[in-house]
């Protein structure tokens, strides 16, 4: 529209599509430079390992709140349903605490049975949200908001505030069995992050969220079951989270009642900082999982830095801050380019 | 006339105690063109929502092809071959021109039996149809956000023309066009009517209803007006039976 622009070759305006598209790509890469050269020791295979490992479970959380998100809703039960989660495995497996110490025949069954437990508990939940939203029609927000309560309420009542250990090493394998360098609960996170993300981009399903959370009006006159779809996202939200809380159980062989506390605010400026607008329709998955490695990379300089821990959180903070900024300005750019 | 379409029998609205629709009765005819008038509020909107699945009707009845109608949703009337394009535009602007062309249904692959996005086919598709159409829009992958309004309507018309179906409705979707677009989409209009599909159009302007429609419904205060062919009536008259000044011409009643 600027004059300017006019000027500007198809190539240098595709090139700085591709920038914005991808901008929180290009920061996670400076932060990591920047660290490398400023702090010692940063610069390591392993330390980089550790990144990708210590985001695995809320990498796997934010992919579902993305989705509802994307889809022009909200979902604030996810911390609170890997809670629960967590725990129903804790309960179930673990040999010690509150733990019942259940022994499955042969042993590997119980990974799936386990995981199968953690998928249910996190989408009944997800069911319920999804149905009180769509057809009670009332706001996301406010239904999530209860679930976020009401589900570490029942945590709490089931655990009776104590805590399950010793996680039936089957399981435990998961967090312990490596493959070049990562452990399995990694590359299941990593596995997430593709296969949702061909999801969104790819099939139909993935392009109606896009789409309803667009112009949910348009796609219902379009003939699309926005209904049906919205529950389904809600579903998935929920499953995903239980996944996430499956992953937490095994990172730390258990559960206590207050598991996973927080990290629904870090869940959100990693679905922010990755690039999803809370209006809806906008936001891919893997600008997400670089936003959560980009949170990953961040903490993990303070710890090398000997900075106190409680930095961590100031500097989320101002990170979403930020991010939000930078999404306005992002727009304004777009606008130019058009 | 040829052979009814959609038959609307009698069909009522009310909205608690207010009654939107108080009973309208008319008929479409394939490959017709009915131009639906009237004044603000007075029914045609509510009308094409009830035979586009948007809203139920209070009472009363339709007839699609001849057999019992009633489109519970939007989906509903899609399958059944009705094509709407509303007065507010229905595109979802954060997508490109290619996934709001196809909204709803996707030309699609399976990948290990997972239905998968065709994206170059429908690309083709969107081409062939806008290019048919003489709209320019500079990239099929540009969102809807960065397109003009003239552009985005035509994205809607090329649409119904490309999917077609039985009957189409058209709540004002000349609004945001300029005279040159909008004289196109008329030929689009015709073109469409004359592959045998039925077309309703709400319009304001009485000069695009004289030139488009083969027949003329008036509707005032939620019942039908006035129903006259094109050719047995004149602006001024039509005029009248919008204000209600007189009621000559009015169709059969019931």
């Amino acid at each position: 529209m600027r004059q300017p622009d006019q000027h500007m070759s198809p190539r240098t305006r595709h090139a700085l599509e591709f920038v914005l598209d991808n901008l929180v790509w290009f920061m996670l890469v400076f932060v990591l430079v920047v660290f490398s050269i400023a702090i010692p020791n940063y610069f390591q295979l392993g330390i980089f390992a550790n990144i990708i490992e210590a985001s695995s479970v809320l990498g796997v959380m934010s992919i579902g709140l993305a989705l509802v998100i994307i889809t022009g809703h909200m979902d604030l039960s996810v911390e609170s349903v890997a809670a629960l989660s967590a725990m129903a495995v804790g309960i179930l497996f673990c040999s010690a605490g509150i733990g019942l110490g259940v022994q499955l025949h042969p042993e590997w069954l119980m990974v799936p049975v386990s995981l199968l437990i953690a998928l249910a508990v996190g989408g009944i939940i997800g069911a319920i949200n999804g149905y009180l939203v769509v057809k009670v029609k009332m706001s996301a927000f406010i239904i999530t908001l209860a679930s976020y309560i009401w589900v570490r309420g029942l945590v709490l009542v089931i655990s009776g505030g104590r805590s399950a250990q010793d996680l039936a090493p089957a399981i435990r394998w998961f967090g312990i069995q490596r493959l070049l360098g990562l452990p399995l609960t990694a590359w299941i996170a990593i596995a997430c992050f593709v296969a949702f993300s061909l999801i969104m981009a790819k099939t139909p399903f993935g392009r109606h969220l896009i789409m309803i959370g667009g112009n949910e009006t348009a796609t219902f006159r379009a003939g699309i079951r926005v209904h049906r779809n919205l529950v389904i996202a809600f579903v998935l939200a929920g499953a995903i989270a239980g996944l996430a809380g499956w992953l937490l159980a095994i990172r730390t062989s258990g559960a206590t009642a207050n598991l996973g506390v927080g990290l629904l605010f870090n869940a959100f400026a990693a679905v922010v900082i990755g690039g999803v607008s809370l209006k809806g329709g906008v936001g891919t998955l893997p600008g997400v999982y670089a936003g959560v490695l980009l949170l990953s990379a961040i903490n993990t300089a303070i710890n090398l830095m000997g900075l106190p821990a409680n930095f961590t959180q100031v500097i989320h903070g101002l990170l979403v801050l930020a991010a939000v900024l930078l999404d306005a300005f992002k727009q304004t750019i777009r606008q130019r380019l058009a | 006339m040829s052979e009814p379409l959609l038959v609307l029998d009698n069909v009522t609205k009310n909205y608690g105690a207010i009654e939107a629709l108080k009973g309208i009765s008319f008929s479409i005819g394939k490959g017709e063109v009915v131009a639906l008038l009237g004044d603000n509020g007075a029914g045609k909107s509510t009308l094409v929502k009830i035979i586009a699945g948007g809203l139920e009707p209070t009472s009363g009845r339709m007839l699609f092809e001849g057999k019992e109608f009633l489109a519970r949703s939007p989906a509903e009337a899609k399958a059944a071959g009705i094509e709407t394009v509303y007065q507010d535009l229905s595109l979802c602007t954060n997508v490109d021109v290619v996934a709001n062309f196809f909204m709803g249904r996707e030309i699609t692959r399976k990948f290990l039996g997972v239905p998968v996005l065709d994206e170059p086919a429908m690309e083709q598709v969107v081409e062939k149809a806008l290019a048919s159409a003489g709209t320019r829009i500079p990239s099929l992958r540009t969102n809807v956000e960065h397109l003009s309004g003239g552009q985005r309507q035509a994205i809607e018309l090329n649409r119904f023309v490309h999917f077609g179906g039985k009957l189409v409705l058209l709540d004002e979707p000349f609004a945001a066009l300029g005279i040159e677009q909008t004289r196109r989409g008329l030929d689009m209009i015709r073109q469409v009517a004359r592959q045998g599909i039925g077309v309703v159009i709400i319009t304001h302007i009485m000069q695009q209803a004289f030139q488009v429609a083969d027949r003329i419904v008036v509707i005032r205060q939620g019942v039908v007006a006035g129903d006259v062919a094109r050719n047995k009536t004149s602006p001024d008259a039509v005029i009248d039976m919008i204000t209600g000044e007189t009621l000559a011409g009015a169709g059969p009643a019931g």
